[in-house]
This record gives C-alpha cells, sequence and structure tokens, in this order.
C-alpha cells in the first residue's frame, strides 16, 4: 500500500483514545469532561478511516458519518443536561455531583 | 431497498413516526391535552406489536430475512425481544400515568421519547451489523439519558442524568472502539461474515481486545461489575417509571444485543473470552447481593438486585449452548415481568407526596393493599429464583447451562448467591407482613393495578405451565444456537 | 372403596386438598373465626381420614419398583423431561400418614394459642400441609425440588408472624440455611440431569444420552454407573441440601432458633415433619442413586452423626429453658437416625426408619405439651416451674409417657426405634453403638431430670398454682399421639413389615453384594453383641423388660 502504513494511524488513535480516557479521569468540569469524550469517539473515527482506506471498503467511511451525527446528538443532548444542571446549582463541577454517593 | 424490505422495518416505522407525532402534538396546540397522551402512546403500542406480529407472517418458514444489505434482519428471536419491548414500553406507559400528572412535566415529549426509546431497542434485536445494532443502541441511549433527567426541577435526577450521559457515552465510545478493532481484524461489522473470518483464524491480541471493548461497552449497558458505578445513582435519582424502564427495557435490549453478538459472531474464541466474562459474571452476583443487604433504600437495593441478575443472565452467554441461549430469553422475560410488578408496588407508595423508596414505606402493606402486598412477595420470589415462580425456571435454566457447560464453580457461586439474595428481598416481605406500624400511603390507582396483575399473572403462569413459554423460547433461539460450535 | 386400587390419583387429592382449603378459605370473612377454624379444621381431617386406607390398600410384599404404588403420571414440561409423578413406597406411606395426622393435630391445636390474624394462619398451615405431602410423593427430581423449596415459605410465615420475641430473626435463619442447602442440591440434581441425559460431554464426563429425564426411579437404575470421583461431589450436594434439614452437626444452628420461636404447631410441624424430609431425602435420593458417594463419605457422616446425639444430649442437659431443651434433643434424636441409616444394613436402616416415625410422635407431642403451659403462663423457663404433678395430674402423666417414650422406655416406641438402630449400627461396627448407647443414657438424663424440675418438689410459685390442666381439646390432640406410641412400642410388627422391602431396596441398591455375602436373618454373633449392648442400656435405665 501506498503512503503511511495503517498501523501509524491506529498508534496516532489509540494515542489520542488514551489521551481522550485520561481526560475524563482527570477533569472535574463536565463540559471538559465532554470534550475528551468526543476526543475517544474521533479517535475511533480515525481507526475506521485508517481501516476502510486499506479495505477498500465504503462500510468504514460510512459508519464514520453515524458516529458523527450522534456524537452531535449527543452534544446537544449532553450540553442540555449540563446547563438544567447549571441551573440547579451554578456549577457542572462534576464533584460537587453528590447528592447520591458516586 | 424494495418494498419487501420496508415491510419488515415496519414496526420500527411505526414506531419512529408514531414518536415523531407524540413530538408534534404539542407544537400543534395539543398540550392542553395532556391526559391524552396515554392513548396515544398505548395506541401506539398497540400498532406497532400488531406490525410485529405481521412481520412474522411475512418471514413465515423462512429462519431470518436479512435485508439492507444484510444490517437488519427479522427472525423469531427479534420478534420475541421486540412483542417483550413493546409490552414493557406499554407497562412503563401505565406506569407514567400517576407521576405526569403529579409532576406536571410535559406527558407528549415524554412519550415520545420512550417511543424513541422503543425504535431503538426494536434496531438492536434486529440489528445483525454491528452499525445498526450501535446505532439502536445510541437512540435508546440518548432518550433515556434525556427521560432520567426528566424531573427537571429536581436536582437529583439532574444529577442522575449528568452522571448517566457521561458514563454513558464513556462507555459507547469504549464499544466503538472495539467495534472498530473487530472491524480491522474481520473486514466487516456484519455479525454473521465476522463469524465466518474468524472460525479461519487463529487467537491474535487486537481481536481480543476488540472483544473485550466490545463487552464492556455492553457490561455497562446491562450494569454488570466493575461496569456499574452508574446503576444505583441513575435508579434513585431518575424518576421512577423511567428506573423501572431502565432496569427492564433497556437492559433486556441490551441482552439481545450481548446474547446475538456472542452466540453468532464469537463462537470460535469461546474459550478465549468466556473466562473474563465469568469473572465478570461472578463479581456481579458478588458485589450486586453483598451491596444490596446494606440499603434502605428500595430503588437503590433493585438496583444493586439489578447488577446481581446481569450476573446471572450473563451465565447464559458464558455457557454458550442451547441450554444458555434459551435461558437468556426466558430468564430476561421472567426477570422484566418480575421487575416492573415490584416497580408498581413502588409507585403506588406516597409518602410527602413523594414516591415511598424506603423499606420502612412498606410496613404493614398487607393491611392496606392485601393484593399488592401478595404480589410483591411472589415478585420477590420469582426474582430469588424460589419455585414455582417463574424465577425458578429461568434460573434453572442459567444454572443448568452453566453446569453443563463446565463451568461448576461459575454455578455454586450463582446458587449460593440467590440464597443470598432472598435474605434482602426478605426484608421487605418482613416490612410488608411481619412488621406492623404504619408505612407510606397507598394510591392504588386502575393503570398500576393493571400492571401488577399482569406481571403477576406472567410470573405465577410461566412458574405453573413453564412448558408454553418454554417452547415458544425454544422457537425463537434454534436458528441462532444453530451456530454454536458444539464442544 | 375403588379409589384406592383403580388408578384414581389419590395421592394428589391428598396432597392438594389442603391447597384448595386455603383457597376456599380465602372466601370466609376474615372477622369470621369460628368458621375459619372449623373450616381448616374439616379440610385436615378429610385429609387425614383420606390417607389412611392407603394403609390396607398398600401392597407390602410388592419388591424392587413395584413396591412405589399408588403411580400418577403425567407430563408437565416435556421440553424438559419433567413429568408429573407421584407415588410411594412404604417409607413415604408412613411419613404421609404421620404429615395428614400431625397437620390435623396441628390446626387443632392452635384454636387458643393463635389469637390473631388467623385466617392468614390457617390458610399457610394448609399450604404447608400441601408442601410437605407432595415432597413425600414426588418421583420426579424436579418436582420433588419444587415441593421442598415451596414448603419453606409458609413456614417462614408462621415462624415470622406468630413466633416469639425473636421471630424474625429465627424466621429469616429457617429460610436462609435450608435455601442455602437446596440450592447446592440443585446443582447436585442438574449433574445427574446431565449425566443421564446429555449426549455431549459436560464437566468432562461422557454422560449417557438417555431422553431428558428427572425421573428418581431411572436415576436409581443408573446412579451407580457415575464414576465414584463425580458420586462424591453429588453425593455433597445431596448432603448440604438434606443435612441442613435434617439438621446434622454442625449445620443444626437454626434448629434451636426457629423451634423456640415458631408457635406450638409450627414447632409440631417442624419436628414431626420437616426434620423428616431431610432423612427422607437421603433414604429415597441419596443413598439409592449415589452408592459410592455414599460409602466413602458414609465415615465423615456417622462421626457428624454421634457426634451430633452427644452433643445435643449433652446441650440439652443444660437448657434453661423447657422448648429449647426438647428441640436439643431433636439433634440427638436425629443423630440416631442418620447413624442408623449410615450403617447401611437392613437392621439400621429399619430401626432409622421407624425412628423418623418415632421422633414425630415423640417430639411432636413433647412440643404440643410445652405449648399447653406456655399459653397459661406466657413462660418457658424450668426455673419457673415445678411441683406441677399435683396441680395437673392428667398433664403430669401424658407428659411423663411422652418424655419415656422419647427417652427409649420399652413398651414404648422409642425404644423399639432405638434399639433396632443399635442392632444394626453394632453389627456395622460396634463402637458406634458404645457411643450411641452413651448418648441414649444422657437422654435418659436430660428428659428425667426436666420432669424431676417440672413435675415434683414443692409447688411454690403462686402463678402455676392458678394452672388449668389438660382440656378436651388438648387431650384430643394428645391421645392419639399417645396411642401411637403404644402401639409402635407393643406391636411394631406391622410397621415393620411395611418398610422391609423399601430397605431391602436401598441396602441392595447401596451395597449390592450385601445380602450375598449375609443371609437375612442375621449372624447370631452380630445379635449377641447388640444384644449386649442393650441389656447395658436397659440395666442402666433401671426398667429390664426382657
Amino acid at each position: 500500500m501506498p503512503g503511511i502504513p495503517t498501523n501509524y494511524f491506529l498508534i496516532l488513535s489509540a494515542i489520542l483514545f488514551t489521551i481522550g480516557v485520561c481526560g475524563v479521569l482527570t477533569r472535574r468540569n463536565g463540559i471538559t469532561i465532554f470534550m475528551s469524550i468526543e476526543l475517544m469517539v474521533n479517535a475511533v473515527n480515525l481507526t475506521f478511516v485508517a481501516y476502510a482506506r486499506q479495505f477498500h471498503s465504503l462500510h468504514g467511511l460510512i459508519f464514520v458519518f453515524f458516529v458523527m451525527a450522534i456524537a452531535a446528538a449527543e452534544a446537544a443532548v449532553g450540553l442540555a443536561i449540563f446547563i438544567a444542571l447549571y441551573h440547579h446549582r451554578d456549577t457542572i463541577d462534576v464533584d460537587e455531583a453528590n447528592l447520591m454517593h458516586w | 431497498m424494495t418494498w419487501a424490505d420496508t415491510l419488515l422495518l415496519l414496526p420500527e416505522l411505526i414506531a419512529a413516526t408514531g414518536a415523531s407525532i407524540l413530538l408534534i402534538v404539542p407544537v400543534l396546540g395539543g398540550r392542553a391535552r395532556g391526559h391524552m397522551a396515554k392513548w396515544a402512546m398505548l395506541a401506539l403500542m398497540a400498532v406497532t406489536a400488531l406490525a410485529v406480529i405481521g412481520s412474522t407472517y411475512a418471514v413465515a418458514g423462512v429462519q431470518q430475512t436479512p435485508t439492507f444489505r444484510a444490517m437488519f434482519a427479522v427472525d423469531a428471536f427479534s420478534v420475541f425481544f421486540k412483542l417483550l419491548f413493546v409490552v414493557v414500553i406499554a407497562l412503563v406507559t401505565l406506569l407514567s400515568e400517576d407521576f405526569l400528572s403529579e409532576e406536571r412535566y410535559s406527558t407528549w415529549e415524554y412519550y415520545s421519547l420512550l417511543a424513541f426509546a422503543l425504535c431503538g431497542m426494536m434496531f438492536m434485536a434486529s440489528g445483525v451489523s454491528l452499525i445498526t445494532i450501535y446505532i439502536g443502541l445510541e437512540l435508546l441511549a440518548l432518550s433515556s439519558y434525556i427521560l432520567a433527567g426528566y424531573y427537571k426541577n429536581h436536582e437529583e435526577s439532574t444529577e442522575a442524568a449528568m452522571k448517566y450521559f457521561i458514563l454513558g457515552t464513556v462507555s459507547s465510545a469504549i464499544l466503538l472502539y472495539g467495534i472498530s478493532l473487530i472491524y480491522g481484524v474481520c473486514g466487516s461489522m456484519r455479525l454473521s461474515t465476522i463469524a465466518a473470518a474468524l472460525s479461519t483464524m487463529l487467537s491474535n491480541d487486537a481481536l481480543m481486545f476488540g472483544i473485550m471493548l466490545l463487552a464492556a461497552g455492553l457490561c455497562f449497558k446491562i450494569a454488570a461489575v466493575p461496569f456499574h458505578v452508574w446503576t444505583p445513582d441513575v435508579y434513585v435519582g431518575a424518576p421512577t417509571p423511567i428506573s423501572a424502564f431502565l432496569s427492564t427495557g433497556s437492559k433486556a435490549a441490551a441482552f439481545a444485543v450481548f446474547a446475538r453478538v456472542f452466540y453468532v459472531a464469537f463462537p470460535a474464541f469461546h474459550l478465549d473470552w468466556s473466562n473474563v466474562l465469568a469473572a465478570i459474571a461472578a463479581l456481579s452476583m458478588i458485589v450486586g447481593n453483598l451491596a444490596a443487604i446494606t440499603q434502605t433504600n428500595v430503588k437503590r437495593m433493585l438496583a444493586y438486585s439489578s447488577i446481581s441478575h446481569a450476573g446471572y443472565s450473563l451465565l447464559g452467554i458464558i455457557a454458550m449452548n442451547e441450554m444458555g441461549l434459551r435461558g437468556i430469553l426466558i430468564y430476561t422475560m421472567v426477570y422484566v415481568f418480575a421487575n416492573l410488578g415490584i416497580w408498581a408496588t413502588i409507585l403506588m407508595l406516597r409518602r410527602h407526596a413523594y414516591a415511598g423508596e424506603s423499606v420502612e414505606d412498606f410496613r404493614g402493606l398487607h393491611k392496606r393493599a392485601p393484593f399488592a402486598a401478595f404480589s410483591m412477595v411472589v415478585f420477590l420470589l420469582s426474582l430469588g429464583g424460589i419455585p414455582p415462580t417463574a424465577g425458578f425456571i429461568g434460573k434453572y435454566f442459567l444454572f443448568a447451562a452453566a453446569v453443563q457447560a463446565g463451568f461448576g464453580w461459575l454455578a455454586i457461586v450463582a446458587v449460593v448467591m440467590s440464597a443470598v439474595s432472598m435474605f434482602y428481598y426478605l426484608r421487605l416481605v418482613v416490612a410488608m407482613y411481619l412488621e406492623e406500624g404504619s408505612g407510606a400511603e397507598t394510591i392504588y390507582s386502575p393503570s398500576l393495578r393493571f400492571v401488577t396483575a399482569l406481571s403477576l399473572t406472567v410470573t405465577l403462569v410461566v412458574g405453573f405451565i413453564p412448558e408454553l413459554p418454554i417452547r415458544q423460547v425454544i422457537e425463537s433461539s434454534s436458528h441462532l444456537v444453530g451456530r454454536v460450535v458444539q464442544r | 372403596m375403588g379409589f384406592y386400587d383403580s388408578g384414581f390419583p389419590i395421592l394428589s387429592v391428598i396432597t392438594y386438598l389442603p391447597l384448595a382449603g386455603a383457597l376456599l378459605m380465602l372466601f370466609i370473612n376474615k372477622e369470621n373465626t369460628g368458621a375459619i377454624k372449623t373450616f381448616a379444621t374439616i379440610v385436615a381431617a378429610v385429609d387425614f381420614v383420606l390417607s389412611v386406607p392407603l394403609w390396607f390398600y398398600f401392597d407390602r410384599k410388592a419388591a424392587g419398583l413395584a413396591m412405589f404404588q399408588f403411580r400418577e403420571t403425567a407430563s408437565w414440561i416435556p421440553s424438559l423431561g419433567v413429568k408429573y409423578s407421584f407415588g410411594i413406597d412404604g417409607i413415604a406411606l408412613l411419613l404421609i400418614l404421620l404429615t395428614t395426622m400431625m397437620g390435623l393435630i396441628a390446626v387443632y391445636s392452635s384454636y387458643t394459642a393463635i389469637d390473631h390474624r388467623q385466617k392468614e394462619y390457617y390458610i399457610l398451615l394448609l399450604l404447608l400441609q400441601t408442601g410437605m405431602i407432595g415432597v413425600f410423593c414426588a418421583l420426579d427430581f424436579f418436582l420433588f425440588y419444587v415441593f421442598w423449596e415451596v414448603m419453606l415459605v409458609p413456614m417462614y410465615f408462621l415462624i415470622g408472624i406468630w413466633g416469639g420475641q425473636r421471630r424474625l430473626y429465627a424466621a429469616i435463619k429457617f429460610f436462609l440455611y435450608t435455601l442455602a442447602g437446596s440450592v447446592v442440591m440443585l446443582l447436585s440434581i442438574l449433574a445427574l440431569y446431565f449425566f443421564n441425559s446429555s449426549g455431549i460431554p459436560f464437566l468432562n464426563i461422557k454422560g449417557l444420552g438417555n431422553a431428558p429425564s428427572f425421573d428418581v426411579l431411572q436415576f436409581h437404575q443408573i446412579g451407580h454407573l457415575i464414576s465414584p470421583q463425580l458420586q462424591f461431589w453429588i453425593f455433597l450436594g445431596f448432603f448440604l441440601g438434606f443435612a441442613i434439614k435434617v439438621p446434622m452437626f454442625p449445620f443444626h444452628t437454626w434448629l434451636p432458633d426457629a423451634h423456640v420461636e415458631a408457635p406450638t404447631a409450627g414447632s409440631v410441624i417442624l419436628a414431626a415433619v420437616l426434620l423428616k424430609m431431610g432423612t427422607y431425602g437421603f433414604v429415597r435420593f441419596a443413598l439409592p442413586i449415589l452408592p459410592d458417594g455414599t460409602r466413602q463419605l458414609m465415615i465423615p457422616i456417622v462421626t457428624l452423626s454421634i457426634i451430633g446425639i452427644i452433643y445435643g444430649a449433652l446441650v440439652s442437659l443444660v437448657q434453661k429453658d423447657m422448648k429449647k431443651l426438647v428441640a436439643y434433643s431433636s439433634v440427638s434424636h436425629l443423630g440416631f437416625v442418620m447413624l442408623g441409616m449410615f450403617a447401611l444394613n437392613p437392621m439400621g436402616l429399619r430401626g432409622s426408619v421407624l425412628q423418623m416415625i418415632n421422633h414425630g410422635i415423640s417430639t411432636g407431642a413433647l412440643f404440643l405439651l410445652v405449648g399447653i403451659v406456655y399459653e397459661q403462663r406466657h413462660t418457658r423457663l424450668i426455673s419457673e416451674y415445678g411441683g406441677l404433678a399435683k396441680q395437673m395430674p392428667m398433664y403430669a402423666t401424658l407428659f411423663l409417657i411422652a418424655a419415656l417414650s422419647s427417652m427409649g422406655l420399652p413398651a414404648l416406641n422409642g425404644f423399639i426405634g432405638e434399639f433396632t438402630i443399635l442392632l444394626g449400627v453394632a453389627n456395622a461396627n460396634i463402637w458406634w453403638a458404645v457411643f450411641a448407647a452413651v448418648g441414649i443414657v444422657l437422654g435418659a438424663a436430660y428428659l428425667l431430670w426436666l420432669y424431676q424440675r417440672v413435675f415434683w418438689g414443692p409447688l411454690d410459685n403462686p402463678a402455676n398454682k392458678v394452672l388449668k390442666d389438660v382440656n378436651k381439646r388438648e387431650l384430643l390432640t394428645l391421645l392419639p399421639l399417645v396411642a401411637c406410641m403404644i402401639w409402635i412400642g407393643i406391636a411394631p410388627a406391622p410397621f415393620f413389615e411395611m418398610i422391609e422391602q423399601p430397605v431391602d431396596y436401598i441396602v441392595q441398591k447401596v451395597d449390592p453384594g450385601y445380602f450375598k455375602r449375609q443371609p437375612v436373618t442375621y449372624p447370631s454373633e452380630a445379635a449377641e453383641r447388640a444384644a449386649a449392648v442393650s441389656s447395658a442400656l436397659a440395666a442402666i435405665q433401671a426398667e429390664v423388660h426382657r
């Protein structure tokens, strides 16, 4: 296969995914956590695209479009939930979310 | 895509269209007629159920009809689950009536979201490609996040929605990563193609990693340890009918996917993944049951109980034999009805206008509502797996599957833990029958009564005359079992 | 009565009549306690009357599988191979008669003892009766398991609602202990099922590939084909289920709590019937199906039985509470039953089966008697009583008969059972018999000492001076039991005749060479040894009847 080997993309996406996971685990601000999750999802998109290129198959590419659409829907729902939470307590720090024990 | 294809998709189309209509009605001036929403929803459920049954006639005699480039299939397995989902959503609709009228939240959007969730669940049951399954799962998840936060004026509900949302999206990202790796190894996302590719393949790290990530994502949905942390908080914070929905419908859908994906796509590597899942199952049973013992909030107790039941059901996947798949189907059904009955009883209890949630609220219930108390005992016995209730039949299948597959140690954990579970189920019985004193007041509406009666009937009928449901389950699962590698 | 020999499902009728009665009782107004009591008594009485002719129509001579009579077979869950299969041999027949009799007595004895939630009480008693009879009738493992567990629920409520101070604790302990044992037993049943029916190997063992079935009698036929190692594990599962129920030392800790807290009728049923379900489980399932497993675990079980006999007796000696004393004496007596059973010879098994019945009668009577004074004084502390013989002469007499029967005085039933057990045990190993004899001596000690403290001495507690002697109803509940004690004590032959074939069948299964090695009449040497032991104990009892 000409150009960059697929493995490079996979390693990059694995690194991105890990960064995303770390962000979810360490950040306390709801929005930042959500951004980290988006990073995870997009890392996966990269994997799909890389494999689709390797296989010369459309399936992976099409799936990426679905994933992007779903991520957008997730963003809408997520931000709405964060706004509702902000109304209650003027913060979206997840550590403050302790009405029930985690 | 042909007209025939569309016909097979009819139940999903109806659910999606119905959901959209329900969403538009308030905009068109229907907001004032909130009480109509329930009937519209029930009518929608009835039509969907008819369409599901109709679709079976369209495929009569054919084992499976993959359509849309083999991404979506109508088969006996999916029909079984779809009917179960429709019934669950209809019962959740009935459970929601009082909650909605008391809390003065918009009814139309609420039911619309439930209908969208149903649509997602049906796609999950019919999906034979990981794409379809993922999209169905997300449709269900997105609707559930909103529904969990539907009590938006209550801080707990919003907080529950936030937790559910964060952990849910993380888990679906993990699931997605698993899908991408499996796609990379097998070159396809179609379950049957994956199975064919794997049957000629040796075990490799990328594949195992992919399967594990996929399993982790699904374990989140069924609330298995260690992916269970969201469950207690969400069940407590969410509106009670939604907790009922999450613990029954959403879980059943996840199990439909779990069963289909693992039975169809991964039997070749059964030896590799079964031990990991066995550890997850054992942990779920142990942690769920032990944690439930210390709970005083009934919703929280049910959350831990549902974690333990995820562990029991996993036995059916780990066993990877006929008995196991049948066990998953029958246990899911049995569990769903017993749980809905219990939630109905919780919903009828009121303490200072809030749903009765603590064990004390059940005190002396046998005097105030003898029928509810009696049914509650039957449901709890069913969850504990005591004959002659349906729960015993379900557990019988799962335990037998584990013994047959050689997972003797897991079967021992399972039976011991199911004895332990009676300890906290009996706490409610103690409160209802053995302790005097006043618990919460009761408001037993006809809808709740109907849900209880129906669940009671199913629980007892399956317990006493199990032959019919067993035969149905055998029919609904036989075409998947054919693929199981007999070891 | 063509019913009993014409294929009429008489066992089902006897089993479900109490259930039907319980359902009908739902329609009686709960305020109308008189009607409730009468109705429950009628149902229990009809059930008893229906079960009596079984005794006469039962063919005692039928051997082998034919000894299972009054068979009923119907399909229940064909896709699992589960059949609705009923049938009884002599052992089950005696236990069913005991159950219906004790059931009637339990209902009749509760008239005044239960003063709240009476309707629920009688409904639960009747439900319990259905469960118990079903356990003894079932010849299909699945069905057996269903009845076995079903019976837990009513008993749980009986202890939990009408029990004493610590009733909740006792009820939950009873429920969980028994449940824990029976779920493990379920695994053993599954292992048997797969061994019989599975064409594919399970647990690395090749199954027989028969049609799926839970038929107990079929398992009797194939049991010996199971490898000794697997038999060991399967037996262990059964052992846990049954030993907890018996209860054998060290699984007995639920028993004193359950007995002390349960209402009188609950204790009577618990002692008379529920405990027998454990021992019955051993003779019906564990022994004949798993001969190798039985022999491998014989020594540990015998050891536990002997510990149970002596431990139970010693603990009884130091009890301050009458009911607790009787409860611990059950541990001791059931140890005898288990010991006789695991002598694995016809004599020991015969004694063991007869002693099951005897224990039901004697201990049931003792619990009833304790209940009578408890109802008047609301205490069971031995120190609260003294000199009752003067105040309640009739009561004292009945108590004496029951106590003597329980301690094994000749001419009463306990002697026959214990003597036969000792004969059988001595035949197997003389030292076991010696240890068991110590238990008998201790048994005499704690019962006589109890009697002395409660009935003799000065009547110095003023509260006891107003105690009323047994009334007519109480007398009616006790007389049948006393009659049975004397009947079995004087003329045990019909009972031995009833259990002879089943016992030979079990011995044949568990030790196929037994009857080839030994003629059916016992070697004189063993008989002499046994006679020596019995004469020694008879001398100790100072009641020599030769």
